[in-house]
């Protein structure tokens, strides 16, 4: 992983990469693209629940929670981080607090999916033998 | 056949294990999925609890393990466990991102390696259990993946730790108590029933361990002897009251042949229900008559055989010729006749297999735990260390028992782990008085399942009951499981004990080749001149402690 990835993606990423092989030669990016589908989905959902004003701080809590657990999958840590302290929030049912870091979560989330467009980008047009390299 | 496919299917283990994975998270499934196919498991996903529940009634011998998410929206994934665990005896991996599950997310490729030992624990519960063979135990679910749980490992560690001692001190002198064991005790028949009618004058319920004993005044016994017993035997008949009605009386019969196959109940108990004749040959017949002519304190003294849950590999073991139990048998008992070409080893699921190198003065047990040993270290290199005959399976076995993550039943494992020393009846009391009461307590997980990994009790009543019950094949099925799930040492033990007369009872159709052979062992030995080493051989040196 380039250095525009450190912080970012944490070992869990580099375990994907092993496991993308001959038989499996898009692994990485396969996954990817599924996380960055839920997650579009459950920011949406979450958005929405905010919006409403409600702050049904369980059920935020609940997509927090999904959220969270594919975002370690594909080892997005600062995702990941932001996704803890929302969650901390929900639990102190603090709304405010929610809020201002949901807008943390969905700026690394966002800049997490344009590291890893660049990154397969360039992945795709260096080969398979550069994409080893880069993982390393 | 259903057994024939499970043959083929332990066969492979953990090659081709063929895993459902569920969770509704799509990423977290495809990469699920994809560590599962670097195992080289065979894996279906579906992001539905649901859908899981329907593929696994669809047809209950298409997986061998359920692997699953638990906080899922259609479903939790602890009801889905629970179903799965009662309806197909599957085990069931939990998967979470929480803190305190079997394996924590993200999932790593080295916990999904081990998962396949919750198969074959939960196997040997079943087989030890059950009478029909059609179903897959899957009373080991919660035992989860040992990675995630340090308890389990220290636990482990301990026991390994205790079994290499006791190992040691077997080896020396397996007749008398050596100066740091407590003397063994063998469950002789006589002894357990005035067991059994100590505890049924008191209430089951209510029997404690010291008015056990002073009720059964006999000399030399401890109480925690009485208590170490006692637990067994509770695990044993929750396990045959889970399977089959078991009655007490049968229980009494079946529980002792499992454990002391020295007394002459080699031959496994006869399975109550099962078509198959356990029994095939006419001496093993008689000893059957003769426990069953023992006064039961309950039971209609008719049938031990009836109502005993006989372990399906029993069953199966009769059916199957292939199993090869007995290969694993023979090898651990220099004194048996090896037995080889009866059981294919690639089917033996769980054959526990001799060590070549057994002597017979030596309990095999050493070596097995030996093995076991090996197995932790690495399983491929369990393979140099186990004899060519055997499959993978009983690599797993080994395996199983290193790095058994749960602390399973201990009385499983102690009886093995004592067993080395004295062979005969090592296994099942033996020594183990530490560690049984602690493998007890901690195991009783690991083969029933289904919600806790503490409320095993399973454990294989059987187990307890010494090793000589290795040689029947309702031992295995308990033992097995027992071993299994307490402690890698000391199922193999047992298993390999038991391999004698049929193996573990991950399979059936091992089992039945286990008890086939060992039938027949017994039919062309009579007494083994070491005293009956293979078989029991036990008999010589129980000890018990």
């Amino acid at each position: 992983m380039g250095k525009c990835m450190q912080g970012y993606l944490d070992e869990q990423f580099m375990e994907l990469e092993e496991l993308q092989d001959d038989v499996n030669p898009n692994f990485v990016e396969e996954v990817a693209t599924l996380y960055f589908k839920d997650s579009a989905r459950l920011i949406n959902s979450i958005d929405q629940a905010l919006e409403r004003g409600s702050f049904d701080f369980n059920r935020l809590d609940n997509y927090m929670h999904q959220f969270k657990g594919s975002s370690t999958s594909i080892g997005a840590s600062k995702v990941k981080t932001e996704c803890t302290m929302f969650r901390e929030y929900c639990r102190m049912g603090n709304a405010e607090g929610c809020l201002r870091t949901f807008q943390q979560v969905k700026k690394e989330h966002a800049t997490l999916r344009k590291k890893l467009e660049h990154y397969f980008q360039l992945a795709r047009q260096a080969g398979p033998k550069e994409t080893a390299r880069r993982s390393k | 056949m259903t057994v024939e496919q499970d043959c083929v299917a332990l066969d492979q283990f953990p090659v081709g294990m063929r895993v459902l994975a569920v969770d509704d998270d799509q990423t977290c499934l495809r990469i699920l999925e994809s560590l599962l196919h670097r195992c080289q498991y065979h894996v279906t996903t579906t992001n539905q609890a649901q859908k899981a529940l329907e593929l696994l009634r669809e047809n209950k011998n298409k997986f061998d393990l359920v692997i699953s998410d638990v906080d899922m929206p259609d479903m939790d994934g602890f009801k889905l466990l629970e179903l799965v665990g009662l309806e197909m005896d599957l085990p069931v991996i939990r998967v979470t991102h929480g803190a305190c599950d079997y394996l924590l997310k993200p999932v790593r490729i080295e916990e999904l390696k081990n998962i396949w030992q919750h198969v074959v624990r939960s196997r040997f519960d079943k087989n030890r259990g059950s009478n029909n063979g059609d179903k897959k135990d899957g009373s080991g679910n919660n035992e989860g993946v040992a990675n995630s749980d340090p308890n389990n490992g220290r636990a482990n560690r301990k026991r390994k730790d205790q079994y290499n001692e006791d190992e040691d001190e077997e080896r020396d002198d397996n007749d008398d108590p050596s100066s740091q064991k407590k003397p063994r005790v063998v469950w002789t028949v006589e002894l357990h029933k005035k067991f059994v009618a100590a505890v049924n004058q008191l209430g089951f319920e209510k029997a404690m361990p010291k008015k056990i004993l002073d009720l059964m005044n006999v000399e030399k016994l401890t109480r925690e002897n009485v208590a170490s017993h006692l637990q067994k035997f509770r695990l044993y008949l929750k396990r045959i009251s889970g399977n089959q009605q078991a009655i007490m009386a049968n229980s009494d019969l079946h529980f002792l042949q499992m454990s002391n196959g020295l007394d002459g109940f080699h031959h496994r108990p006869i399975p109550v229900g099962s078509g198959q004749n356990v029994l095939q040959n006419p001496t093993d017949l008689g000893k059957f008559h003769h426990v069953s002519s023992l006064p039961l304190n309950h039971i209609d003294g008719g049938n031990i055989l009836q109502g005993l849950p006989m372990p399906l590999e029993f069953d199966q073991l009769q059916t199957n010729n292939n199993k090869s139990i007995i290969a694993g048998n023979s090898m651990a008992f220099p004194s048996f006749p090896t037995q080889q070409s009866s059981l294919p080893n690639n089917n033996n699921h769980l054959v526990l297999e001799g060590h070549p190198q057994a002597s017979p003065s030596a309990f095999p047990g050493h070596q097995i735990n030996k093995r076991l040993e090996h197995w932790s270290n690495a399983v491929s290199s369990s393979s140099s260390t186990l004899p060519p005959a055997q499959n993978s399976n009983s690599i797993i076995i080994g395996h199983q028992f290193d790095v058994s993550p749960l602390p399973h039943s201990k009385p499983d494992s102690l009886e093995w782990n004592t067993q080395n020393a004295s062979s005969s009846y090592s296994i099942p009391f033996c020594d183990s008085t530490i560690p049984l009461t602690s493998s007890m307590n901690t195991n009783p997980r690991a083969f029933y399942r289904t919600t806790d990994l503490d409320s095993n009790a399973n454990v294989q009543p059987g187990v307890y009951y010494d090793s000589s019950q290795m040689r029947q094949s309702g031992n295995y099925g308990p033992t097995t499981d027992a071993m299994l799930s307490s402690n890698p040492k000391e199922g193999f033990i047992v298993g390999q004990q038991k391999l004698q007369s049929g193996f573990m009872g991950a399979e059936a159709g091992s089992l039945d080749d286990i008890v086939n052979s060992t039938m027949k062992q017994e039919q062309s030995q009579g007494d083994l001149s070491e005293g009956d080493l293979g078989y029991g051989g036990f008999s010589s040196l129980r000890t018990c402690l």
